[in-house]
């Protein structure tokens, strides 16, 4: 059996968990059918990431480092990888389903006329080696089971928190590949703003806590953040919050908003349409705080408070702060 | 300036979604369809940058004689003219192949400056379409866009868009490829002299046989179903199986202030004990 690839994600020099729990589902693979698990590097400079790649299960460590490479371009990072792919020939390359990689990955699949399919929530292998992804599809409404056919390489990027990482100490190989990757001139890279964050961000979160229209105003929202921050949650909204203005858009959940699967999702003066839902419905514990005991969240979550938020959050958030 | 908007028509977002008799579909009999919604503002985006600016703006898209529907929708909006490629012979390419069909179109246009679209079907969710194309053609991408600013005289646009944990504002030149996000603008309803004037515009129907498929590297069986890379074997409905816990005795009642203290005990207590979670 060939390799499985696990492509690493990093933030500022940091291997980002998602990598993590990308490495623990190759290993779920790779007891069936004994393939090699190789983790792969494209970006300007590696550091010293063997270590802690080590200790999730890669057997080898492919760094494919160029100073082209160092602001983010979907063609060069693409001709990176497929030229690499083509040399070595894994079976399977798997990575987090992080907005680089579903910016990129796209063109490798052309380039190396391969099959690539987005957010699996579950992966398998069939006697003959071939990929199985589960997906969601309609936005949470349905689950698809897809099968990969006749390709190679079958690629997939995996749903943060799709899989709790594990450990599992080797020593890897570390195989330092150099490749020419041509200047791009018709595209350059203006300003790029990493914004600091106060919390997790949403699309990794274990814990989310949402507001909705109910918050009646931006200001309100700090009660969010302070309930968030009492158990290290990130901090989300409903469309409607977003589209009276009370928060960035960034925070949407939703089916035209971020699509989360925390273990425990808080939605706050959110009534539960069927377009939030569809961003939220996979969250294993789901809470809702709504003043409505018609409102349709009610029916489907798993704990609720029914009664007035301005008067619940801050209660429960000195409960919160007393468990921890 | 030629812009060119591809967009596909998506189940409305309030749809019951469910499996049909063969259970690797959905029953699509009681849908109501929509303009794919992240297609809108990319339709919206076109118009605006029309109003701005002598620009002509065309609307193209794949899928059966139902799809009709969208490309009038998006007409309404401001489009000038659309393109209805019908793939009723060869339903259910996958993107490698759509993208391939797509892009020759777009090369027998000719002369296309800008190629807007949604950033993901929120059907199928692939979100590989756009960017195969702009890979096909050779030309390059920002995705995720959240504000664009067009420098004709230059021939390069500036594209602000989202990336992990931040923002980065990219210039590319023409021509390339876009895909919109929400915040990028709000898109208009279609008015009703809007909808009037859509029936008069310009329509071209391409059926797909007439496409030349083996001189993009594809065989006509590769393009349906069969010969798709990623096959659905089974879609299943997930179950909401909730517990259900409302505090204070259920539905009908709202917890009084004097009991809120109580409930918020409560709740803490169930997360720690009963799910285990905080
Ligand atoms: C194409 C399309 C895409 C969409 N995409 C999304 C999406 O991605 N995400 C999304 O969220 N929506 C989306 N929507 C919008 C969706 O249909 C709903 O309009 C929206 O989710 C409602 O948000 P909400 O629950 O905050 O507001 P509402 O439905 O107005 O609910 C507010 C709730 O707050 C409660 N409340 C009010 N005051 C208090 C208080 N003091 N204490 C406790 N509870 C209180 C009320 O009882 C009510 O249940 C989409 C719609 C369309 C048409
Ligand atoms: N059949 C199609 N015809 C035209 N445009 C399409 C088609 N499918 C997808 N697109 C465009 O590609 C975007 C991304 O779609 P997808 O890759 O399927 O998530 C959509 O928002 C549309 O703008």
């Amino acid at each position: 059996m060939g390799e499985i690839w696990v492509l690493v994600d990093t933030s500022q020099g940091v291997i980002r968990n998602v990598t993590y729990e990308v490495l623990t589902a190759a290993r779920k693979l790779k007891e069936k059918n004994g393939a090699t698990i190789a983790a792969v590097y494209v970006g300007d400079e590696a550091g010293s990431i063997e270590e802690d790649l080590s200790k999730y299960g890669a057997e080898k460590i492919y760094k494919i480092e160029n100073p082209t490479l160092k602001d983010f371009n979907a063609s060069a990072h693409a001709h990176a990888l497929a030229e690499t792919i083509k040399k070595h020939n894994p079976d399977i390359i798997l990575a987090g389903n992080t907005l680089q990689n579903q910016d990129f990955l796209p063109r490798v699949a052309s380039r190396t006329s391969s099959g690539l399919s987005f957010d699996a929530i579950d992966i398998d292998i069939n006697s003959s080696s071939t990929l199985q992804v589960k997906r969601y599809r309609y936005s949470g409404k349905s689950i698809s089971t897809i099968s990969y056919h006749d390709v190679k390489p079958m690629i997939a990027t995996l749903r943060p928190n799709a899989f709790k990482p594990v450990e599992n100490q080797t020593s890897a190989e570390v195989i330092n590949e150099s490749i020419d990757v041509p200047a791009e001139n018709n595209m350059k890279v203006l300003e790029t703003k990493i914004i600091p964050k106060e919390r997790p961000e949403l699309t990794e979160a274990d814990k989310i806590v949402s507001g909705g229209r109910g918050m009646a105003n931006g200001d309100n929202f700090k009660l969010i953040f302070d309930i968030a921050d009492s158990i290290g949650a990130a901090a989300g909204a409903s469309r409607a919050a977003v589209d009276s203005g009370f928060v960035p858009y960034e925070m949407q959940v939703g089916q035209t908003g971020k699509v989360v699967s925390p273990n425990l999702y808080v939605a706050v003066g959110i009534s539960g349409s069927v377009q939030h839902y569809a961003g939220m419905g996979s969250s294993t514990i789901i809470v809702a705080i709504n003043k409505d005991p018609d409102a349709p969240i009610f029916q489907k979550c798993d704990y609720g408070i029914c009664g007035d938020l301005f008067e619940v959050i801050p209660a429960l958030t000195e409960e919160f702060k007393n468990l921890s | 300036m030629k812009i060119l908007v591809i967009i596909r028509q998506t189940p409305d977002t309030e749809a019951k979604i469910q499996a049909n008799s063969t259970q690797n579909g959905i029953e699509t009999s009681n849908i109501k369809w929509i303009l794919n919604p992240f297609d809108e503002i990319a339709v919206e985006e076109a118009v605006q940058i029309k109003e701005k600016s002598a620009s002509e703006v065309i609307i193209l898209t794949v899928g059966s004689e139902r799809s009709l529907e969208a490309l009038r929708t998006a007409l309404a909006m401001g489009g000038d003219s659309a393109i209805h490629i019908t793939d009723d012979s060869f339903a259910d390419m996958d993107s490698y192949a759509l993208s391939k069909v797509i892009a020759s179109k777009i090369k027998s246009i000719g002369d296309v400056d800008l190629i807007l679209s949604g950033k993901k079907w929120i059907d199928e969710e692939s979100g590989q379409v756009a960017i195969q194309i702009a890979e096909e053609l050779g030309i390059p991408q920002a995705t995720l866009a959240t504000k664009i600013d067009l420098d004709e005289a230059n021939k390069s646009v500036k594209v602000q868009s989202e990336i992990e944990g931040g923002q980065r504002i990219v210039e590319l030149k023409l021509p390339a490829l876009i895909t919109c996000e929400r915040g990028l603008n709000e898109p208009r309803y279609a008015s009703l002299p809007g909808i009037m004037k859509a029936k008069k515009k310009p329509l071209e129907e391409v059926q797909m046989d007439s496409i030349d498929v083996g001189e993009l590297g594809l065989t006509k069986e590769s393009l349906g179903n069969a010969g798709s890379r990623l096959k659905v074997d089974s879609i299943e409905i997930p179950v909401i199986k909730r517990t259900l816990t409302i505090l204070k005795g259920g539905k009908s009642d709202m917890v009084q202030a004097d009991e809120v203290k109580k409930a918020s005990e409560e709740l803490a207590r169930l997360l720690r004990e009963e799910a285990k979670i905080i």
